[in-house]
C-alpha cells in the first residue's frame, strides 16, 4: 500500500512539473486549444459556403427572348456572377487563359428559332475552365440545370402535356442524417477527428524529443523514477489537454454549425478517451525515436498525413484498390471517424459500431504494449 | 593614470525585469587596460551588467559609455569593439573549432590576410590546434570554454567581457585560462571578467563586488583584504557548533565565521585574544586543532561585506 | 548589408541543416511524400459504391431498371430489401452509402407519362458517395426513361431526342477529363512548400532554445543578415523540391506541364522568398519551437490549405476572407502554377501574380527585419 501511495506521489509531482511547463510556454497549449477551434471555425465556415459567385461570360450570337431567358436563368442560380457580355469569342479566350472565368456560355445565332420549332434541336456551347475543376464541375451542374429547366419547358410543350400531368423526370431526392446537405455536417466532424489525432500525436511526440533536444532528459533520468512513473507522470497533461480540446471543439462545432450530438454523449466522450489513449501511444514512440522536436514534427505530419487517406475524409474508402481497404481496418483513426460520424450525425451506438469499438480496442492493445515496451527500454 | 578617461563607464545603471532590479543604480569606471574582476553571489546582476555592456540588453534607466561610445544609441558600434563570452556554450555544436573560428571571423570583419595566421595562432594559445577538426559539442568543457574565449579574441578587440569563463571547469584547465587572461592584461587588453570564485579575484587589478544589484564595494583586491577589521584567527574544534555559539560571546571577538570544518574568528588584537579564545574552549572541554592567526582572503572579506550589507 | 556576414550565416545554416542527416532527410522528402498522400487520397475515382434497392413495383420494367442501374461497376448492388426498415438500419450500419426506392406505380407512371416515380435516399454524411449515386442513378433513369419513350414519341409529329432537348456541347480546356487531381496537385506543390517555411520558422527559435543566438548577437552581424541568411538555405531546400515534384507529378499522376521551366524555377524561387519570410516573421516572434510549430500551422498551413483558392474558389469566398486569400503567397502561386502547368501562360499573363509575389516578400522581410531586436530578453 505504502509503495503505492509512493509512487503516485511521484507520478503526480512529475505531472505538475509538466503543468508548469506547459504554462510557462502558454502558447503551445493555447495554440493547440485555440488553433483547433480556429480550424475547424475556418473549415465549417468555408466549406459550408455554396459555390457563388463564379465568373462567367455569355456570348449572345442570337439576341432573341429565349436566349435572354438563358442569361436571366443563369444569373438567378446564384452560382454565376455575370462578368460580362462578351462580344466575341477572342474575348472569351483570353479571358479563360488568363483564368478570369471559371465558364463561358456561347449561345448560337438560331436558338430562339430551335427552341420554338417543333422539330428544333436547340444547342448551346460551353466552355468550362478546367484548371479550376471543382467551381468548373459546379459551373457545369449549374447550366446543366438551367438547359434542364428550360428543356423541360420544350418537352411539355411538344407533346402537349400539362404541367401538372407531368411528375418529371428527376428522381425525388432524400437525404438522411443530413437533411440540408450541410457541408459543414460532414467536414467538421471529420475535422474533429482529425485534430484530436494531430493534437494528441504531435503533444505526446514533443514530450520526449523535446527534453531530450534540450538536455534535460539525462537529468530526468537519474532521479528516482522509475521508467513507467515517468511515461504516466508525462502522459497526463497529455491527455488532460487532448480530452479538453476535443470537448472543446465539439462543443464549439455543436453551436457554431448546429452539428448535433444524436447519439450518447458520454459513450461518444468515452471512446474519445480510449482513442486518445491509442495515439498516444503512437506519440510517445515517436517521441523517443526523434532526437529533435523538427525531427518528432516532421514524422507527425507524415503519419498524420497517411491516416488522413484512410478516414474517409477525402475520397471514400470503399472506392480504394482492396489492399488499401485492408490496410485502413489497422487504422486506429479511420475506426475513429466512423464511431464519430456514427455518434454524431447517426445517432448509433455500439449496437451499430461495436465492430469498429472492437478494431480499435485490439488496436490500442497492440499499439499500447509495443510502445509501452519501446518506450521503457529508450528510457533505461 | 587618473588623466586617461576611463573606457568604460555607468552612470545609475539600472535594469528591470518583470518582477526584479536586477541591476540597482550601478556606478563604474574601468580604465583602459585593467583587468577588472566583478565577483558576487548568484543573482547578485553581474550577468546582467555585462549583457548590458554588450549591447545585448536594453537599459531601464541610467546611463552607460564603452569605448567612447553612448550604450542607449549606439549599441551596434560597440560591438565591433568589444568581445564577449556568454555564461553558457553559445557556440555551435555541430561546427568544428576553425569553422567555429571562421564563422565569428566572417562577423567581425577580420581581414583575410590575416586570418590564418591569426587562427594558427589562437588555436596555439588554447591549445586547440589538435581538435581543430572536432565538433565542438564534442569537446570537453574545459576546451569548449576556451574556444568560446577564442571566438572573441578573432577579431583583436580593445575590450573584453567574460561571463563566468571558468564556471564548471577542472582547475587545470582553470589556471591555463586565468594564465591567457593575464598574458591578454599584459598585452594591453581590458577585460572585464565576472566570477564566483574569490580567489579569482585575486589575480584582477580591481575588484567590484557586486550584492544585489547594487555595488558595493569597488576597489584593488589588497584594499579590499584591507577592509576586514581585525585579525583572523583559525582554528578547528571539533564541536564547531557550541565553539561557534561559545566564541562568540567572548570579548574582543569582531566576527565568526564557518569555513569547511573550520572557525575563521575575527578578532581585534590576535596575540590579544588567541590564548583568551583557547582558554575558554578548554574550560568547556571542547577540544580543538591548529588555532593560529591566518592571513584574511578575499573569500573572508566578501562574506564579511555582504553580511554586513544583509545587517542593514 | 555585407555579403560576407550573409554568406557566414549561410554557411553555418547549411552545416547546421545537413549534418542533422535524420532531420535533413525528413526535411527534403516531407513535401513530396505530403503531395503523393494527399493527391492519392484526394482523387481516389469513386466507384464500387454500395447501395441497396427496395423495388415496390416488382413490375417487369422496374426488373429492368434494377438491372440497368447496377450494371458496370461504379454502383454494386448490397441487397435487395423489402422494407424502409432494413434500408435504414443498412444506412445506420453504413453498410450502404444510398438506395433506390421504386415506387409501386413506377411502371404505370412511366407508361402514362406522369414520369419516373422514383426516390433516391443517400447517406448525407458522406456526400460524395451519395451525389455519385445519385447523378449516377439519375443519368442511367434518364436514358431508360427515354428509350422507354421513344417508341412513343415517334408516333407524335415532334422531333425528341432524349430528355434533354436542349443539347450542351461542353468543352473543358485545360483539364479535358475534369479531374481534380490535375488541377490541384499543381495547388498542392504550393500547400507542401509550406515545410521549409515552417522550418524557417523553426531556426530561429531553435537558436533562442540553445542559447546560440545569445552569441552572434554580440557581433555587429546586421539584423536582416541574420533573417535571410538563415532563411536562404531553406529556399534551396524548396527549390529542390520545385525541381524534384513535377517530375514526380508527372510520372505518377500524368500532370501536364505546358508552360515554361525556367520560368516556373524563378517564379517558385520568387515564392518560396515571400513564404519563407513570413515563416521568419513568425520566428522572431516566437520564443520556443514548440510554439513556432503551432503558430505556423495556423499562420501558414490552415490559410495555405483554406483560403488560397486551391480547393474553394476565391470567388465563393466573403469579401473579408478574400482580401486575406491576397495577404498570402500561396494564393498568387497557386494561380502561376496552374498557369504553368495545365494553361502554358507565359510572364505576359503571370506578371502581376509575380510582382505580388515579390512584394509580399520584401514587406515580409522588412517587418521582419523591423521587429527583431538584436537583444535579449
Amino acid at each position: 500500500m505504502l509503495k503505492w501511495t509512493s509512487c503516485v506521489r511521484r507520478i503526480w509531482s512529475l505531472s505538475i512539473k509538466e503543468f508548469i511547463h506547459l504554462i510557462n510556454d502558454w502558447w503551445m497549449p493555447a495554440f493547440m486549444l485555440f488553433g483547433g477551434v480556429i480550424e475547424l471555425l475556418l473549415v465549417g465556415w468555408a466549406t459550408s459556403r455554396p459555390i457563388t459567385n463564379l465568373p462567367l461570360m455569355v456570348l449572345d450570337r442570337d439576341q432573341s427572348a429565349a436566349s435572354r431567358t438563358v442569361v436571366t436563368a443563369l444569373e438567378n442560380t446564384g452560382t454565376f456572377a455575370l462578368k460580362a457580355l462578351a462580344p466575341d469569342m477572342e474575348t472569351i479566350q483570353d479571358a479563360l487563359e488568363r483564368g478570369q472565368i471559371n465558364a463561358a456560355v456561347i449561345i448560337p445565332p438560331d436558338f430562339d428559332n430551335e427552341v420554338a420549332s417543333p422539330i428544333g434541336r436547340p444547342t448551346l456551347a460551353i466552355l468550362l475552365n478546367g484548371a479550376e475543376s471543382i467551381p468548373a464541375t459546379a459551373a457545369l451542374r449549374a447550366i446543366e440545370g438551367v438547359a434542364s429547366d428550360m428543356g423541360e419547358g420544350v418537352i411539355l410543350e411538344r407533346l402537349g402535356l400539362e404541367p401538372d400531368d407531368f411528375a418529371g423526370f428527376a428522381p425525388s431526392l432524400r437525404v438522411w442524417f443530413n437533411e440540408a446537405l450541410s457541408e459543414a455536417l460532414y467536414t467538421t466532424p471529420a475535422e474533429l477527428g482529425l485534430m484530436l489525432e494531430f493534437t494528441t500525436l504531435l503533444f505526446a511526440a514533443l514530450s520526449f524529443s523535446r527534453e531530450r533536444e534540450l538536455g534535460t532528459l539525462e537529468q530526468l533520468l537519474v532521479m528516482p523514477f522509475s521508467s513507467m512513473e515517468i511515461i504516466v507522470g508525462k502522459s497526463i497533461p497529455v491527455i488532460l489537454v487532448g480530452f479538453f480540446d476535443f470537448v472543446l471543439m465539439l462543443s464549439m462545432v455543436h453551436v457554431a454549425f448546429g452539428v448535433p450530438v444524436r447519439g450518447s454523449l458520454p459513450l461518444l466522450l468515452i471512446l474519445a478517451l480510449g482513442y486518445l489513449l491509442v495515439e498516444l501511444g503512437k506519440g510517445m514512440v515517436i517521441s523517443v525515436m526523434s532526437r529533435t522536436q523538427h525531427q518528432a514534427f516532421l514524422v507527425v505530419m507524415m503519419v498524420g498525413m497517411m491516416d488522413f487517406m484512410f478516414t474517409g475524409y477525402a475520397a471514400p474508402v470503399e472506392s480504394m484498390p482492396q489492399i488499401v481497404q485492408q490496410v485502413a481496418n489497422v487504422i486506429p483513426a479511420y475506426h475513429w471517424l466512423t464511431i464519430l460520424r456514427g455518434v454524431l450525425l447517426k445517432g448509433v451506438g455500439l449496437e451499430v459500431l461495436w465492430p469498429n469499438v472492437l478494431a480499435l480496442a485490439i488496436l490500442g492493445l497492440v499499439i499500447g504494449t509495443f510502445s509501452l515496451r519501446y518506450v521503457r527500454r529508450a528510457l533505461n | 593614470m587618473e588623466e586617461t578617461p576611463p573606457i568604460i563607464t555607468t552612470h545609475a545603471l539600472t535594469r528591470d525585469f518583470k518582477k526584479t532590479r536586477a541591476v540597482d543604480s550601478l556606478d563604474l569606471a574601468i580604465q583602459p587596460g585593467e583587468l577588472f574582476g566583478l565577483v558576487g553571489p548568484d543573482g547578485a546582476g553581474k550577468t546582467t551588467t555585462l549583457r548590458l555592456l554588450a549591447g545585448l540588453l536594453d537599459i531601464t534607466s541610467g546611463s552607460a559609455t564603452v569605448a567612447g561610445y553612448d550604450l542607449a544609441q549606439q549599441a551596434e558600434a560597440i560591438k565591433s569593439k568589444i568581445g564577449y563570452m556568454a555564461q553558457q556554450f553559445s557556440l555551435y555544436g555541430e561546427l568544428s573549432v576553425v569553422e567555429n573560428l571562421s564563422f565569428f571571423s566572417d562577423l567581425y570583419d577580420v581581414p583575410r590576410a590575416e586570418l590564418r595566421e591569426r587562427t594558427e595562432r589562437l588555436l596555439t594559445f588554447a591549445n586547440l590546434t589538435e581538435f581543430k577538426d572536432r565538433w565542438a559539442a564534442h569537446l570537453s568543457g574545459g576546451m569548449q570554454k576556451k574556444l568560446a574565449l577564442a571566438c572573441t579574441l578573432i577579431h583583436e578587440p580593445e575590450i573584453l567581457l567574460l561571463d563566468e569563463p571558468t564556471t564548471g571547469v577542472d582547475p587545470v584547465s582553470r589556471r591555463e585560462f586565468w594564465d591567457i587572461l593575464t598574458e591578454l592584461y599584459l598585452g594591453g587588453t581590458t577585460i572585464v571578467v565576472s566570477t564566483p570564485y574569490m580567489d579569482e579575484a585575486d589575480r584582477c587589478s580591481k575588484v567590484g563586488l557586486m550584492y544585489a544589484g547594487r555595488m558595493v564595494v569597488c576597489a584593488e583586491p589588497q584594499q579590499i583584504r584591507a577592509q576586514i577589521e581585525g585579525d583572523l584567527i583559525e582554528l578547528q574544534p571539533d564541536d564547531w557548533q557550541t565553539a561557534h555559539a561559545l566564541i562568540e560571546t567572548l570579548p574582543g571577538v569582531l566576527e565568526v565565521q564557518t569555513y569547511g570544518d573550520l572557525l575563521h574568528v575575527f578578532v581585534d588584537s590576535a596575540d590579544k585574544r588567541l590564548p583568551e579564545i583557547e582558554a575558554a574552549l578548554k574550560k568547556q572541554s571542547i577540544v580543538h586543532r591548529g588555532a593560529r592567526r591566518a592571513t584574511a582572503r578575499m573569500e573572508e572579506a566578501f562574506i564579511s561585506l555582504i553580511k554586513r550589507m544583509e545587517e542593514e | 548589408m555585407s555579403l560576407r556576414h550573409l554568406w557566414a550565416i549561410i554557411r553555418k545554416e547549411i552545416h547546421h541543416i545537413m549534418r542533422d542527416r535524420a532531420t535533413f532527410i525528413l526535411v527534403l522528402l516531407t513535401p513530396i511524400a505530403m503531395l503523393f498522400l494527399m493527391a492519392y487520397a484526394l482523387t481516389v475515382d469513386i466507384e464500387h459504391v454500395p447501395i441497396a434497392i427496395l423495388d415496390f413495383d416488382r413490375s417487369t420494367t422496374s426488373r429492368a431498371f434494377v438491372q440497368r442501374i447496377t450494371e458496370g461497376k461504379d454502383l454494386d448492388l448490397y441487397a435487395l430489401v423489402d422494407t424502409l426498415e432494413k434500408v435504414e438500419a443498412l444506412l445506420l450500419r453504413g453498410e450502404i452509402k444510398a438506395a433506390l426506392v421504386i415506387a409501386p406505380t413506377f411502371e404505370q407512371d412511366l407508361v402514362a407519362l406522369r414520369g419516373m416515380s422514383l426516390q433516391i435516399v443517400i447517406d448525407g454524411t458522406e456526400p460524395e458517395s451519395g451525389g455519385f449515386a445519385v447523378e449516377h442513378i439519375g443519368g442511367r433513369a434518364e436514358e431508360f426513361l427515354s428509350e422507354a419513350l421513344a417508341s412513343y414519341i415517334q408516333t407524335l409529329d415532334v422531333s425528341l431526342d432524349s430528355l434533354q432537348p436542349i443539347d450542351l456541347r461542353v468543352r473543358t480546356l485545360y483539364n479535358p477529363s475534369l479531374k481534380p487531381r490535375v488541377d490541384l496537385i499543381p495547388g498542392l506543390i504550393s500547400m507542401v512548400l509550406g515545410f521549409p517555411a515552417l522550418s524557417v520558422a523553426l531556426t530561429l527559435a531553435h537558436e533562442r532554445e540553445h542559447g546560440t543566438l545569445e552569441q552572434v548577437m554580440a557581433t555587429p552581424v546586421g539584423r536582416a543578415e541574420l533573417l535571410l541568411g538563415k532563411m536562404i538555405p531553406y529556399v534551396i531546400v524548396g527549390l529542390i523540391n520545385v525541381i524534384v515534384i513535377p517530375a514526380v507529378a508527372r510520372l505518377t499522376f500524368r500532370i501536364p506541364f505546358n508552360g515554361s521551366f525556367p520560368l516556373f524555377f524563378l517564379l517558385s524561387a520568387v515564392f518560396l522568398f515571400a513564404l519563407l519570410s513570413m515563416g521568419m516573421i513568425l520566428g522572431v516572434f516566437i520564443r520556443t519551437q514548440p510554439a513556432a510549430l503551432a503558430l505556423s500551422f495556423l499562420v501558414i498551413f490552415f490559410p495555405g490549405f483554406f483560403l488560397t483558392g486551391i480547393f474553394f474558389p476565391i470567388a465563393s469566398m466573403p469579401e473579408i476572407m478574400r482580401l486575406e486569400s491576397l495577404g498570402l503567397p500561396g494564393t498568387h502561386y497557386a494561380i502561376i502554377t496552374r498557369g504553368l502547368f495545365l494553361t502554358g501562360v507565359g510572364l505576359d499573363v503571370l506578371w502581376p501574380y509575380s510582382v505580388m509575389l515579390m512584394g509580399l516578400g520584401i514587406a515580409f522581410t522588412m517587418v521582419g527585419a523591423l521587429f527583431f531586436k538584436k537583444k535579449l530578453g
